[in-house]
C-alpha cells in the first residue's frame, strides 16, 4: 500500500516538474494560438473618393458618479494621483466618452466584403501609457499585427496583463523607469480586456481590429472615422459596461464618395432594440481564416 | 509521548493554517498574477525594506504584498514541514507516524509545484483549485500529525461500543468527504470569477448544495456524539466545536455571498468582502480539520457493538 502510495507520488512530483518546466520555457508570446494576419485577398488601396462616419454617443439617464479609489496599497500611486477616480462611465455634458467605434461589417460600392480586403499595417506604434496609476488612454484601437506599446511613466511598478481570447494572453512586470514593452496581437479581436495585477483597480481596453476604419469617443463623446471607402456599412459602438464583456450597438449606415455619414447612439438607460450585450470576439468581418483549419 | 514534538506539530498545522489565510487573500485581492516570476518574485525572494537596510528585494506594494507575502508564508512552512520529518525520524517511534510525516514532506512540496504552475500558465481554473484543494489537504495531514502526537492520544483510552443504529464512525466520514467536496467546490467558485466579475449562478447553486449537505451530515453527527457520550470530553469536545464552527461558517457563508453581490460594482476589491470571504474560507478549513479530528477519535475510541459484529458474523441470522 505504502508502496503504490510513494509511485504515485514520484509520478506526481516529476509529472509536474515536466509541466512546470516546459511553461517556464515558453516566451509571453508563445502562449495561445496563433493566426497571422491575412495575407491574400484585395490589398485596399485609397481612390481618393473616400467618405466619413461621424456622430456623438449620448449618455441617457443620470450617469453614475465615479468612484474614489483608495490607493493606499500603493502610496506612489496616490502620491501621482491623489483623486484617482474610476473612469468606467466618463460622461460630460450628457456624452458618453471612451466608447469604441468601429466599422463591423459591409461593402464597398464595388460590392466587396470589408473584411476581404487586406490593410497594410501602420508602421507607426499605439501607445498605452501608465500614468498616475491609471492607463491612458482608458480604451484604444490597434491594428492587426501593429506595435502596441506600453509606457510606464509612473514612479512605480506595475504588470501589464492583456486577457485575449483569440490572440495569446501575456502578463509582463515593467518597473518605474523600465523601457517600454512592444507586442503585436495578430488575430482581431474586440476588445481585450487589460488590467494590472498589483494595482487592481487600473484596467483598459484594447480592440484589435484588422482595417484602419475605427475611432474611439472623446470627452465630448464625439467620434471621426475617416477614409471610409463609399459603400454600405454596419457601425457598432462599444462601450464596457451594461454587461459582463460590455454592451454593443449597431447601426448601418451609407456613405457616399465624399460624403459623410452619421451615427449616433446611445447607451445608458432605455436600451434600444439593437442592444447586443457581450464583446465579440470572433472575427466580426467574416475574415478569412488563413493558417487555421 | 514527546511533548515538544507535539508542540512542533501544531506549530506546523498553525503555520499551515496561516498560510490558507494568506492564500485565501491572494485570491481575494486578484493578486495571483502580480508577478509572473516565479519562484522568485521580480529575481529577488528578501522584501525591500529600507528602514532596515534592505534597499534591494521585492516592493512589497499593491499586490505584490499579498503574493510574495504568500510566497514567503509558504517558503516557511516549506522549512518547518522538513523540520517535523527530521523531528519525526528522530523522535517518534511509530513507522506509520514518521511515513506520514513524508506525506506531508511530498504533500508541500507538490503544493510549491502546484503554486508555481498556476502562476507560469497564467491562472488556469483547474490548476488554480487543485492548488486550492491540496492546502486543505495538507492542513488536514499537519492537524492528523498534531492528534497523533497529542498526550490525548496516546494516553490509554476506554473503548465504547457504538449505540444506536447510525454508527458514528461512518458518519463522521461521510461528513469529512462532504466537506472535503465542499472544499472543491468552493474553490472553484472562488477561481472562476475575480471580485469585479459575477459568481457563475450553477456553481453558487452547488455550493449551497454542498452547505446543506454537510450541515446534515456534520450537525447530525456531532449532535449523536453529544447525546450518546455526554461524558466522553475526547468526542464531545470536537463534536461541539464542529457545530459551533458549522454555526460560523454558515453565517459567513450568508455574509460573504452578501458582499460578493456588489463587488463587481465595486473600483477594487474591498475590504468586508475581502475579509468575510477570506473568513469563509478559513473557517472552513477549520471545520474540515475539526471533523477530521473527530473521525479519527472515534475510530480510536469507538467499535462496532456486539450485535452489529454479531450480524456481520452471521448475516443469514438476521
Amino acid at each position: 500500500m505504502f508502496k503504490q502510495i510513494k509511485v504515485w507520488l514520484v509520478l506526481t512530483t516529476i509529472l509536474s516538474l515536466v509541466a512546470l518546466g516546459s511553461s517556464c520555457g515558453k516566451t509571453a508570446n508563445e502562449g495561445g494560438p496563433t493566426e497571422p494576419a491575412a495575407t491574400t485577398g484585395k490589398a485596399y488601396t485609397a481612390k481618393g473618393d473616400e467618405g466619413t462616419v461621424s456622430g456623438a454617443i449620448s449618455f441617457n439617464g443620470t450617469a453614475p458618479t465615479p468612484k474614489k479609489i483608495d490607493t493606499s496599497a500603493d502610496p506612489a500611486c496616490g502620491t501621482a494621483n491623489p483623486n484617482l477616480q474610476t473612469e468606467d462611465t466618463s460622461v460630460k455634458d450628457g456624452k458618453l466618452a471612451n466608447v469604441f467605434v468601429y466599422i463591423k461589417d459591409g461593402a464597398t460600392a464595388d460590392g466587396t466584403k470589408v473584411g476581404d480586403y487586406t490593410y497594410s499595417t501602420p508602421s507607426g506604434a499605439v501607445t498605452l501609457d501608465q500614468k498616475g496609476c491609471q492607463y491612458v488612454p482608458h480604451v484604444l484601437g490597434v491594428q492587426v499585427n501593429q506595435k502596441f506599446r506600453v509606457t510606464n511613466s509612473d514612479p512605480t511598478q506595475h504588470n501589464i496583463h492583456p486577457n485575449p481570447k483569440s490572440n495569446p494572453g501575456w502578463n509582463q512586470t515593467q518597473p518605474n523607469g523600465a523601457a517600454a514593452i512592444e507586442k503585436t496581437f495578430a488575430r482581431h479581436e474586440v476588445l481585450i480586456p487589460v488590467k494590472c495585477d498589483q494595482h487592481p483597480w487600473m484596467k483598459s481596453y484594447v480592440a484589435v481590429v484588422k482595417h484602419p476604419f475605427f475611432a474611439v469617443t472623446a470627452d465630448d463623446g464625439t467620434f471621426v472615422i475617416k477614409g471610409l471607402p463609399p459603400g454600405k456599412y454596419t457601425v457598432a459602438a462599444w462601450h464596457e459596461k451594461g454587461g459582463a464583456n460590455g454592451t454593443e450597438k449597431t447601426m448601418e449606415v451609407t456613405v457616399a464618395a465624399n460624403g459623410t455619414a452619421k451615427a449616433d447612439f446611445a447607451f445608458g438607460d432605455a436600451p434600444t432594440a439593437s442592444n447586443r450585450p457581450g464583446l465579440e470576439m470572433m472575427p466580426a468581418l467574416d475574415l478569412p481564416m488563413i493558417g487555421r483549419h | 509521548m514527546n511533548k515538544r514534538l507535539h508542540w512542533f506539530a501544531l506549530l506546523v498545522a498553525s503555520a499551515t493554517f496561516f498560510l490558507i489565510v494568506a492564500g485565501a487573500l491572494v485570491t481575494s485581492h486578484a493578486a495571483g498574477l502580480a508577478t509572473p516570476d516565479w519562484p522568485l518574485t521580480e529575481g529577488a525572494f528578501l522584501p525591500k525594506v529600507e528602514s532596515l537596510g534592505m534597499r534591494t528585494g521585492v516592493n512589497m506594494v499593491g499586490n505584490l504584498f499579498w503574493e510574495h507575502g504568500h510566497r514567503m508564508v509558504a517558503t516557511t512552512v516549506g522549512l518547518l514541514t522538513i523540520g517535523l520529518v527530521i523531528f519525526l525520524f528522530v523522535a517518534e517511534k511509530r513507522q506509520w507516524v514518521r511515513r506520514l510525516g513524508l506525506l506531508a514532506l511530498f504533500g508541500v512540496i507538490a503544493q510549491g509545484l502546484l503554486g508555481g504552475l498556476t502562476v507560469k500558465l497564467m491562472l488556469p481554473l483547474a490548476v488554480s483549485t487543485a492548488h486550492a484543494t491540496l492546502a486543505q489537504l495538507f492542513f488536514c495531514v499537519t492537524v492528523s500529525l498534531a492528534v497523533f502526537t497529542s498526550a490525548s492520544w496516546m494516553r490509554e483510552q476506554p473503548i465504547r461500543e457504538e449505540q444506536g443504529s447510525l454508527p458514528l464512525r461512518y458518519l463522521c466520514v461521510a461528513a469529512a468527504s462532504a466537506i472535503f467536496l465542499q472544499l472543491i467546490i468552493g474553490a472553484t467558485l472562488r477561481h472562476s470569477a475575480t471580485w469585479d466579475q459575477h459568481l457563475p449562478t450553477d456553481l453558487l447553486l452547488t455550493h449551497v448544495g454542498g452547505a446543506v449537505a454537510v450541515t446534515v451530515l456534520l450537525g447530525s453527527a456531532s449532535l449523536l456524539f453529544l447525546r450518546r457520550y455526554p461524558g466522553e470530553r475526547f468526542l464531545t469536545r470536537p463534536a461541539k466545536i464542529a457545530l459551533l464552527l458549522l454555526a460560523v461558517q454558515l453565517l459567513l457563508g450568508i455574509a460573504a455571498y452578501i458582499t460578493r453581490l456588489g463587488s463587481p460594482n465595486d473600483p477594487q476589491p474591498l475590504n468586508p468582502m475581502i475579509g468575510i470571504t477570506v473568513a469563509h474560507v478559513a473557517c472552513g478549513a477549520l471545520v474540515f480539520a475539526t471533523t477530521i479530528v473527530l473521525t479519527l477519535r472515534s475510530f480510536k475510541v469507538l467499535r462496532a457493538s456486539d450485535l452489529a459484529l454479531t450480524l456481520s458474523a452471521s448475516p443469514q441470522r438476521s
